[in-house]
C-alpha cells in the first residue's frame, strides 16, 4: 500500500479529533467532598511541541533510570521526537515489532490500522482528543503470536525543557499466548517552567497471552503536568499484571481502565504512589469485567508528604451478565504530614448476579505501637519511619517482578522518605508531644 | 549492671495504673512478676521500654545507674534493654532476617558483615529450632501466637540484652514449643543477662527457676518472696494474697 494512502485514514482521524479539541473546553475535575483538579494555573498557550535530532547517547535522566537493565527493545521519545530506537536482533527476527507510532504507520499501515485507538476515543475530553490530534513520535509495539521473550520491551517519554508540550501515543499489541514484559517510563529532568505531557497508552493482550506491564512516573521537581489515559484490554484466557507507580509531577490527572474482555480473562493491577511537596495527582481507575467468569484484583497504595494532594478513586464495574466474576479492590493511603491531603474512594457498579465483588480502603497514618516496637528494637524514630513507609510499600514493589525496576522504585522511595524526614518527624513527634503536654504542664505547675 | 525502679507512678489516658513499684534486676538475676488480668504487669514493662503512651508522672527507672525515665525507646534498647511483647506489632513488608539485620546494625559501629550475621541468624534458629523459611516472611504477619512468642525470643537471642523484660512468652506455648523456648531462655541467661518473666503460671518456672518472685496486685507490688512464692500463689490464688494484704493494711 503506497504510503500516501496509508496516512490518510489517519488524517481523517486526526481531523476528527482536532474537531472535538475545539468544540471541548478546558475541564476542572469534581470530586466529591473537597476535591478538585484544576489546570487554572497552566499556561497551556505557552507551550509548544519541541523537535530534537537522534541521540547516540541516552540523555542523563533516560541513562540514570534504566541503569544496566537488559532490554529487549528501546524506543525514546525526548519532548516530540523520537530519539532514539532500538531492537535486539533475536527479537526482530522472530517478528517482533518496536518502532516510533509515525514509522509504524508507513511501514506497517494495515497493522496499527487494525488498532489503532479500539478502545480509546478521541470523544473523552479536551485532553484526549488532543493527544489523538497532536500526537508526534509515539511507540508501537507489536509482539506476533506464541513467543515467549525474557528481555523487557521499553519506552520512555522525556520532557527536559521547560515550555514542552508533548502529545504521547503508546500502541501495544501482544499476541495470541505470547508471554512478554513491557516497561513505560515517563521522565523528567529537573527543569524551571511549566511542561505538559498529553498521554494516551493502549494494549491489547490477545487470547492467552501474559503480560506483564509497568508504567513508571518520575517527572521530577519541575513544573510537568502529565493528563493522561491508559487502557488495558485482556482477550479469552489471558492475563495481564499491570504495576503503575507515580513517583513525581506537578500535577497529574490520570485515567486507568483494565478491561477483562473475554472469558477466563485475569487482571492484577497494582499501583503505588508517594507525592511531596505542592503535588497534585488524581488518579481514577476502573476495573471493567465486559464477560464472565474473569477475574480481577486490585490493589493500590500511596504516602503523602509536604502540603501535597493526593486523590484515588477506585471503580470495579460488572456489566449486565458478566456472571462468575471474582474482583476485589484495596485501596490504602498514608499522610505522613500535617499538611498534605488526600483520599481514597473504591466504589463499586455491579449489573448482574452471581459475582463477588468486594473493595475496601483506608486512609491513615503511621501506627504508634509499630513505630513503639522497632524503636524498643534500638532503632531511631526516623529511620523505624523509612522501614515502615518501604515496607507498607513493598508488597507492590514485590509485584514488579522486575529487578531492575524495583531498585529504581525502593531508591527513589528512599530518597523521597530522606528529604521528607524532618517533616515527618516532625508529624509523628507532635502526635506523640500532644500526648505527653499534660505531663510537661503539671510538672512545670508542680515546681511553680 | 542493673535495672532499678523507683517508686514508680504510671498513667494512661489520665488513669493512673501503677501506684509506686519498685523493682531491682541484675544483670546475674532471675525475677518472676505474677498478678492477676489488667493488676500492671505490661503497664510495667511497657514503661521500662518507654512506650510513649505510657505516662510516667513519678519515680525513676535507673538503669547502671544512669536515669533512663526520660529516655526515647531506642536510647534504652541500645543501652541494653529489651523487651519481648506480650503483643507484638506486625510489620508488613519487612522480613525477619531484613528487621534483625538493622536491629544489629542499630547497636553496632560497624555494620555487622552479611555472612557473619547469616551465621548467626542461623545459630539462633537452631537453638530455638524455627525453619529456616521463617527469616524470610514479614515480621509477625500472619504468625501464629506461638511463632509470634518464638520471634520475640530470636530477636532475643540476637540482640543479647543485658535486661530482658519477657512479657508472657509463655502464653500460648504448647508444651513442646515451651519447652524450646525455656531451653533458649536458660541459654542466654546468667551472668551477663538479668530476666524478668512476667507469667500466669508456675509451668514456665519449672523450666527457667527465679531467684526472685515478686506479686503484682492493682499496679502495686505486695509480696516478694523466692521460687517458692510462686508455689504458694498457684496453690491459694490471688484472693487469699489480697486477703492477706488487705489484713495487714488493716492491722
Ligand atoms: N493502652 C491502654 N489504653 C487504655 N488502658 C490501658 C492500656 N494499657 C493498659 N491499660 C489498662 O491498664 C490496666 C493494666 O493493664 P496491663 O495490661 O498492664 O495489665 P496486665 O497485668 O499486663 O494484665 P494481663 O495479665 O491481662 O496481661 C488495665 O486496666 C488496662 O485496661
Ligand atoms: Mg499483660
Amino acid at each position: 500500500m503506497p504510503a500516501s494512502a496509508a496516512t490518510t485514514w489517519l488524517d481523517e482521524r486526526r481531523e476528527q479529533a482536532v474537531a472535538a479539541y475545539e468544540r471541548e473546553e478546558v475541564p476542572t475535575w469534581r470530586r466529591s467532598g473537597f476535591w478538585t483538579t484544576s489546570l487554572r494555573k497552566l499556561d497551556l498557550d505557552a507551550l509548544e511541541p519541541r523537535r530534537y535530532e537522534p541521540l547516540d547517547q541516552l540523555p542523563p535522566v533516560v541513562a540514570d533510570a534504566l541503569g544496566e537493565d537488559d532490554l529487549g527493545a528501546l524506543v525514546v521519545q525526548r519532548g516530540a521526537s523520537t530519539v532514539h530506537a532500538y531492537v535486539d536482533p533475536d527479537l526482530a527476527r522472530q517478528g517482533v515489532i518496536v518502532t516510533s507510532l509515525e514509522l509504524a504507520v508507513e511501514e506497517y499501515p494495515e497493522l496499527v490500522r487494525e488498532w489503532y485507538m479500539r478502545r480509546l476515543s478521541h470523544e473523552e475530553g479536551k485532553f484526549p482528543a488532543a493527544t489523538a490530534a497532536f500526537w508526534t513520535g509515539g511507540v508501537f509495539i507489536h509482539v506476533p503470536r506464541g513467543l515467549k521473550l525474557d528481555k523487557p520491551i521499553q519506552s520512555v517519554y522525556l520532557i527536559d525543557e521547560p515550555g514542552t508540550a508533548q502529545y504521547a501515543h503508546t500502541l501495544a499489541v501482544v499476541g495470541e499466548t505470547s508471554e512478554c514484559s513491557i516497561r513505560e517510563y515517563c521522565l523528567g529532568a529537573p527543569i524551571e517552567g511549566q511542561a505538559l505531557h498529553a498521554g494516551a497508552f493502549e494494549l491489547y493482550a490477545q487470547a492467552g497471552a501474559n503480560v506483564q506491564l509497568a508504567h513508571f512516573h518520575d517527572w521530577g521537581p519541575g513544573q510537568i503536568h502529565d493528563i493522561s489515559t491508559k487502557r488495558v484490554e485482556i482477550g479469552r484466557d489471558a492475563h495481564v499484571g499491570w504495576v503503575p507507580v507515580h513517583l513525581g509531577g506537578r500535577l497529574i490527572k490520570q485515567t486507568l481502565d483494565i478491561i477483562t474482555a473475554e472469558q477466563g480473562s485475569d487482571m492484577r493491577h497494582t499501583g503505588l504512589y508517594f507525592t511531596e511537596r505542592d503535588e497534585h495527582l488524581d488518579l481514577f481507575t476502573s476495573d471493567k469485567h465486559e464477560r464472565g467468569h474473569t477475574t480481577g484484583d486490585t490493589v493500590w497504595k500511596g504516602a503523602l508528604t509536604g502540603n501535597s494532594r493526593a486523590s484515588y478513586e477506585g471503580l470495579i464495574h460488572i456489566v449486565k451478565d458478566a456472571q462468575e466474576t471474582h474482583t476485589y479492590l484495596q485501596t490504602h493511603q498514608m499522610l505522613l504530614s500535617q499538611d498534605a491531603k488526600g483520599d481514597a474512594i473504591p466504589s463499586l457498579i455491579v449489573q448482574t448476579d452471581n459475582v463477588s465483588a468486594s473493595h475496601g480502603g483506608t486512609v491513615g497514618e503511621l501506627d504508634e505501637e509499630q513505630i513503639f516496637y522497632m524503636t524498643s528494637r534500638g532503632l531511631p524514630r526516623s529511620e523505624a519511619v523509612r522501614i515502615l513507609v518501604e515496607g507498607y510499600f513493598e508488597e507492590v514493589v514485590q509485584r514488579l517482578n522486575d529487578e531492575g525496576l524495583q531498585g529504581l522504585v525502593r531508591r527513589r522511595i528512599a530518597e523521597k522518605l530522606l528529604a521528607a524526614q524532618d517533616q515527618v518527624n516532625r508529624f509523628i513527634g507532635e502526635r506523640v508531644g500532644a500526648r505527653r503536654m499534660p505531663e510537661a504542664a503539671e510538672k512545670e505547675g508542680a515546681a511553680a | 549492671m542493673t535495672l532499678e525502679i523507683q517508686n514508680l507512678h504510671v498513667r494512661i489516658e489520665e488513669r493512673e495504673i501503677l501506684h509506686g513499684v519498685n523493682l531491682k534486676v541484675d544483670k546475674d538475676q532471675t525475677h518472676a512478676l505474677m498478678g492477676p488480668n489488667g493488676s500492671g504487669k505490661s503497664t510495667l514493662a511497657n514503661t521500662i521500654m518507654g512506650n510513649p503512651n505510657y505516662e510516667v508522672t513519678e519515680g525513676k527507672i535507673l538503669f547502671n545507674g544512669e536515669d533512663l525515665t526520660e529516655a526515647d525507646p531506642d536510647e534504652r534498647a541500645r543501652a541494653g534493654l529489651f523487651l519481648a511483647f506480650q503483643y507484638p506489632a506486625t510489620i508488613p513488608g519487612v522480613s525477619v532476617a531484613n528487621f534483625l539485620r538493622l536491629a544489629v546494625n542499630a547497636r553496632r559501629e560497624e555494620p555487622i558483615k552479611v555472612k557473619e550475621f547469616g551465621k548467626v541468624l542461623r545459630e539462633n534458629m537452631d537453638l530455638l529450632r524455627i525453619d529456616k523459611a521463617f527469616s524470610s516472611r514479614y515480621l509477625n504477619e500472619g504468625f501464629s501466637g506461638g511463632e509470634k512468642k518464638r520471634a520475640e525470643i530470636l530477636q532475643l537471642a540476637m540482640l543479647k540484652p543485658e535486661v530482658a523484660v519477657l512479657d508472657e512468652t509463655d502464653s500460648g506455648l504448647d508444651v513442646d514449643a515451651l519447652r524450646i523456648v525455656s531451653d533458649g531462655v536458660n541459654a542466654l541467661r546468667g551472668p551477663t543477662m538479668g530476666v524478668l518473666i512476667i507469667t500466669h503460671y508456675t509451668r514456665i518456672l519449672n523450666y527457667v527457676s527465679p531467684d526472685f518472685v515478686h506479686i503484682m496486685l492493682d499496679g502495686r507490688i505486695v509480696r516478694e518472696g523466692t521460687a517458692e512464692l510462686a508455689d504458694e500463689l498457684e496453690e491459694k490464688g490471688y484472693d487469699f494474697i489480697r486477703a492477706e494484704v488487705e489484713a495487714s493494711n488493716a492491722g
